[in-house]
């Protein structure tokens, strides 16, 4: 019984920090129709620059967060503004190929500038936990958790709330009618780009801390936030938080029942299984 | 499969892109390798090239080798094979249907030199690898492969054997490997090694390769309380493993894994975390180990590490007693010719810095693990052939009590 319960705590906490990862994905993929297979390095290049942070400044790895986001947001905005611009009318095939070239690109100049050495953020509580009775809560991935459910919230308020939320909102259902009310969509393009970068930052910085870090971690958590994204939905950052919740726990417990060999098998074939009954995801609207 | 397709494409371009080594002259004799330079499994395929280049220039300033009465220079030819299996098996055919280089250095990792050792077979040119330790490479009674690294089902052969010294004495452990060549051949080795030892396997688990989550089965270990723990694994999913387990604080009273202790970027990586780990190494830079290039293995490490900025570990020597063994070769066969060297490296016994190399019927050298352990900051022998070397850290403390 402890250890379900135990293997509940660990599946729900990776499930935030997987939330967290795929939220920028869902955002891009939502509002620009980019799948962006370039995600996935973004949070490796976000790690990296956490790393730096921590390791040469001294700047603990959840306050440099914000820091983090802001500069992977110029990136994305200025990468939006001078490269996905020019497909971004173009068919999905298109921008596949671009954001996956770049993914490439990037990949590989990470490992010409860090090398292939694996790092990791290690400030002294990254291995501390917190003890219930028999349980264990890793500190590190609670506090992962926490900024994951805050991030989530804090997207869907400005989503809903703020103008230029309203204004992404808009133009991801109409680009037409949005323009006609005065949207620029050069600039929303670019903004929101630039928000779904700055979010992938945001991520590589947690998952520093709770795992390690080398130029090639991008493309695995790339197909993760995929999959992420699709049971979840695209609409709603909540649809996210759920899809990395579900999937989180699916494997731990598949690990723990089935084994361990079984839970890419498992999170695939729930992706699946909500494609069939659920195609526009577990929060998403049903035509 | 719009992603397979351009992964596709890019080996192709690749390919067209040759990364040349040193520049062969009409004269050299052409060695003749693919590595994983780029990709996941970089970190060590480097090692490779940086043993392959050091050793071959380490014999070229001392005149080459010698081919009946003329010395001749050693030249390297190297691919880069993005840590992509595939992409090896054509670079490696390649090397020899087109490149014509005269001999085969190995790649890094077991999947590897199973795929790859097919070509040198099918072309009958020998390869002396350094990189593959899986039983399996050596079972298919192939004539042109010869593996320099000790066989992977006899790893933990070391560590079981300590375990029965130990007092208190563990009685049970957890056995988890990931699913390829080497970490199954590993896990099949081991098995039946516990099992004579009296030892008692309470949890036998595999896992996928690239696993970052090990929460679950770590949560598992703790509440079987096993006393020790043995992973064969690759780095990354090792490093993860250590980190998730001080953050479940799981402490068993022993654990040791396959790879990453004897490796230095491992150990910094990991930082204080490492201490306590254990695992093993078939070489140590022991001055006792004479060589006819370098003189002995310690002076081969000093300047390895003048060279590269880093301390070579296994994986690095074994690379270098691959060049030495088919430089002697060459000189024992007179010849070029490569069935002539075949036969020469199959008759082998020579003293290196690795150790003797000295292969056995199948193809496989066979050397024995020395148990290590991460102490503070320094990596100690602690286990060898005649028993204990240093004193073991055992039992592990508790994660908060360190």
């Amino acid at each position: 019984m402890d250890l379900l319960a135990q293997v509940l705590i660990n599946g729900t906490l990776l499930g935030g920090l997987y939330a967290v990862m795929a939220l920028g994905l869902a955002l891009v993929w939502g509002v620009l129709n980019i799948v962006n297979l370039a995600h996935g390095a973004f949070i490796m290049l976000g790690a990296y620059l956490a790393w730096y942070l921590y390791t040469y400044l001294g700047i603990d790895p959840f306050l440099g967060l914000p820091l983090t986001a802001v500069v992977m947001f110029c990136l994305g905005y200025a990468m939006q503004r001078g490269v996905l611009n020019l497909v971004v009318r173009a068919p999905m095939f298109n921008t596949l190929l671009i954001t996956f070239g770049l993914e490439v690109v990037l990949t590989y100049l990470a490992q010409l500038a860090f090398s292939a050495d694996f790092r990791t953020i290690n400030p002294p509580y990254a291995g501390s936990s917190i003890a219930l009775g028999p349980l264990v809560v890793p500190l590190a991935r609670l506090m992962a958790f926490g900024v994951a459910v805050m991030l989530t919230v804090g997207m869907w308020l400005f989503l809903l709330h703020t103008r230029l939320g309203r204004a992404i909102r808009a133009t991801a259902q109409n680009l037409v009618a949005a323009r006609l009310y005065g949207v620029a969509p050069q600039h929303l393009y670019a903004v929101t780009f630039g928000i779904g970068i700055g979010l992938a930052g945001a991520a590589g910085g947690l998952y520093g801390t709770v795992s390690q870090i080398n130029p090639y971690i991008g493309a695995t958590l790339t197909a993760k936030c995929f999959a992420i994204s699709i049971i979840g939905g695209l609409d709603n950052p909540l649809g996210v938080l759920v899809g990395g919740l579900v999937l989180g726990i699916i494997e731990s417990l598949t690990v723990l029942y089935i084994g361990a060999t079984f839970g890419d098998v498992a999170s695939f074939g729930v992706l699946v299984l909500v494609l069939i009954l659920r195609p526009s995801g577990l929060l998403g609207k049903t035509a | 499969m719009v992603h397979i397709a351009l992964r596709a494409a890019g080996a192709v371009l690749a390919l067209a892109v040759a990364q040349a080594g040193t520049p062969a002259s009409a004269q050299d004799i052409v060695l003749g390798a693919s590595v994983q330079l780029t990709g996941p499994v970089a970190n060590t395929g480097r090692y490779y090239k940086d043993a392959y280049e050091f050793t071959i220039d380490k014999i070229n300033a001392a005149g080459g080798v010698k081919v009946g009465n003329e010395k001749r220079k050693l030249a390297l030819k190297i691919y880069d094979n993005q840590s992509d299996v595939n992409l090896s098996v054509r670079q490696y055919t390649q090397l020899v249907s087109q490149d014509k280089v005269n001999l085969l250095l190995g790649p890094f990792a077991s999947n590897f030199a199973l795929a790859d050792s097919a070509v040198s077979e099918k072309y009958r040119v020998p390869m002396v690898q350094g990189g593959g330790a899986s039983d399996q490479i050596f079972s298919r009674k192939f004539k042109y492969i010869f593996g320099t690294l000790a066989p992977a089902s006899n790893y933990f052969g070391s560590t079981v054997a300590m375990l029965k010294e130990l007092s208190p004495p563990p009685k049970t452990v957890a056995l988890l490997y990931a699913d390829d060549a080497f970490d199954v051949s590993v896990a099949e080795g081991t098995r039946p090694l516990l099992k004579k030892a009296g030892l008692n396997i309470v949890i036998d688990e595999r896992y996928t390769s690239n696993a970052s989550d090990f929460n679950s089965l770590l949560s598992r270990i703790k509440s079987v309380n096993a006393d020790v723990v043995l992973v064969a694994g690759h780095e990354t999913e090792i490093l993860n493993f250590v980190r998730q387990a001080k953050s479940l604080a799981a402490a068993p009273k022993l654990y040791s894994f396959t790879v990453g202790v004897p490796s230095e970027d491992f150990r910094k990586a990991l930082g204080k975390d490492a201490d306590y780990a254990f695992g093993m190494t078939a070489w140590l830079p022991d001055s006792n180990l004479k060589d006819r290039w370098f003189g002995d293995a310690a002076q081969f490490a000093a300047a390895y590490k003048a060279k590269f900025g880093y301390d070579p570990d296994y994986h690095a020597a074994s690379g270098a007693a691959d060049v030495e063994a088919l430089a002697q070769a060459i000189e024992d066969a007179g010849s070029l010719d490569p069935k002539k060297v075949r036969d020469a490296i199959a008759k082998l016994n020579f003293p290196s810095l690795y150790g003797t190399i000295a292969f056995a019927e199948n193809g496989q050298i066979d050397l024995p693990q020395v148990v290590i352990q991460v102490q503070g900051d320094k990596l100690q022998p602690i286990y060898g052939g005649k028993g204990f070397i240093e004193k073991p850290k055992y039992p592990m403390p508790a994660w908060d009590a360190r």
